[in-house]
């Protein structure tokens, strides 16, 4: 929450709207590097079964990171400290799960060039619910208006130019198209809802890595009903994962990286809003785009029409993730965000000052937390005993890949996670 | 979780939006499966 006095911070202090901005473009490089791991999964299992690996891998994570951050008595007293949030990182996971799922459908009836654009919808609908229900945008003006919106449908808009470019054209529309689009248009509705939780445990002043470690909770759940109900129950389910065990490996480090770039997601819903932040996160398209182009060669044969949409589809991407960052909340609307956060405070009683000490990147709770537990070291050797014993039994296909892109990707990446993690350190202790 | 909590909650607008669609998108996949 940015009120008058947080919104001018002491010269060369970050300023929570540039703060995030970085984690929202960070968001957005390591959700499309998760992908490239899971391209070396061997072809032939059942996606839902793929799905469930990279989800269980996902849970690993996040309970590993925020135990490695902040440790286990932090976000056990965040928790406790605003319990009604529970249900609501639940339903989040449900929500993430079943959209998921039905992008699975959606692929198999309409192919991924159609369900794509219909999916990717989700960071509009985000915008929406953030305007309707928590005050974004409200009393910005034309300015930041035209930016926000302008951004995110030019985001929408080239990240559909990059999927009709680079993925496979379906042979027709099949007898099931209404099920392919009714599962498409399902899947962006419920991924753009699901940022209302977000938001609600933000202006509340949770910190988004207690918000995640619960979140998981209700994405795996729900995500292992659905497997084992589409699979064919229990027996085959196990089955199936034992056949999977070569290329575990490979979903686990997905996840892994996809749970650093929902993090960064989170910091950047908190900081930013979601009408700011989700757009920007959904830059992510550009990234996975860049491994499958660059490292894995996807693009090799394609003809110079795709290659120009390619690089349209990405410059359009670019300005509005440039239009977006160039937003930031006029005090006029940072008003509308702190009516917001006093609404949450009155119906659910909490203490105004902690949510807004927290919303402006102090942490109150870490310092009335005493230091890490050895259970918190115990978590991160186990967590990483889990990884090591994945790889020792990992079968590496054989595909071609370009080591000098590979190289110069993961540097890319890991340098934007050094300067964001820094960042984020130096001005709010991950708060 | 107490009831005070719970009551909280179920009267709170914005719980039942997600609720809401979460419920519609369990419905389309058992329609469309």
């Amino acid at each position: 929450m940015a009120t008058g006095s947080a919104t001018l911070p002491k010269t060369g202090v970050l300023s929570l709207h540039r703060l995030g901005v970085m984690c929202g473009l960070a968001a957005g490089a390591w959700l499309g590097a998760a992908e490239a791991p899971t391209k070396l999964v061997t072809l032939g299992f059942s996606p839902f079964l793929i799905s469930m690996g990279m989800v269980v891998g996902v849970f690993v994570a996040r309970w590993t990171l925020p135990m490695a951050l902040k440790g286990t008595t932090y976000v056990w007293r965040d928790l406790r400290e605003k319990p009604h949030l529970i249900p609501w990182a639940i339903l989040a996971g449900a929500l993430w799960a079943v959209a998921n799922t039905l992008t699975i459908f959606a692929i198999r009836d309409i192919g991924l060039s159609v369900a794509f654009p219909l999916w990717n919808t989700n960071s509009l609908v985000g915008l929406f619910w953030g305007v309707l229900l928590f005050k974004e945008l409200r009393g910005a003006g034309a300015g930041p208006w035209a930016k926000v919106l302008g951004g995110a449908i030019a985001i929408v808009a080239g990240a559909c130019v990059l999927g009709l470019a680079t993925s496979q054209q379906p042979a027709g529309l099949s007898d099931r198209a209404g099920a392919g689009l009714a599962a498409a248009l399902g899947a962006g509705l419920l991924w753009g809802t699901m940022y209302i939780p977000y938001r609600k445990a933000y202006i509340s002043g949770m910190n988004p890595l207690s918000f995640v470690t619960i979140f998981t909770l209700g994405e795996l759940v729900t995500i292992g009903i659905l497997t084992i109900s589409f699979v064919g129950g229990v027996s085959v389910f196990s089955g199936e994962l034992s056949a999977l065990r070569s290329s575990l490996f490979w979903l686990f480090l997905g996840g892994f990286c996809w749970v650093i770039g929902d993090l960064f997601q989170q910091y950047a819903a908190k900081y930013v809003g979601i009408a700011r932040g989700i757009p920007l996160s959904n830059t992510n398209q550009l990234w996975g785009l860049a491994w499958g182009a660059l490292v894995f060669g996807e693009l090799h044969g394609k003809g110079a029409p795709y290659q120009l949409m390619v690089i349209l589809g990405s410059l359009i991407i670019v300005g509005g993730a440039v239009a977006i960052s160039r937003a930031e909340a006029p005090h006029s609307e940072q008003a509308s965000w702190r009516a917001a956060m006093m609404r949450e405070c009155g119906r659910y009683g909490i203490d105004p000052a902690r949510v807004e000490a927290a919303l402006t990147g102090d942490d109150p709770l870490s310092r009335e937390t005493p230091k890490r537990a050895w259970w918190d070291f115990l978590i991160i050797v186990l967590a990483l005993a889990v990884f090591v014993w994945l790889g020792l039994g990992t079968v590496t296909p054989d595909l071609s890949m370009n080591p000098f892109w590979m190289v110069v990707l993961v540097t890319a990446t890991v340098a934007v996670l050094t300067v964001c993690t820094a960042a984020l350190w130096k001005r709010t202790r991950f708060s | 979780m107490t009831n005070s909590i719970g009551r909280q909650i179920l009267t709170d607008v914005h719980f039942w939006i997600p609720l809401g669609v979460l419920i519609v998108g369990i419905l389309v996949l058992l329609l469309i499966h």
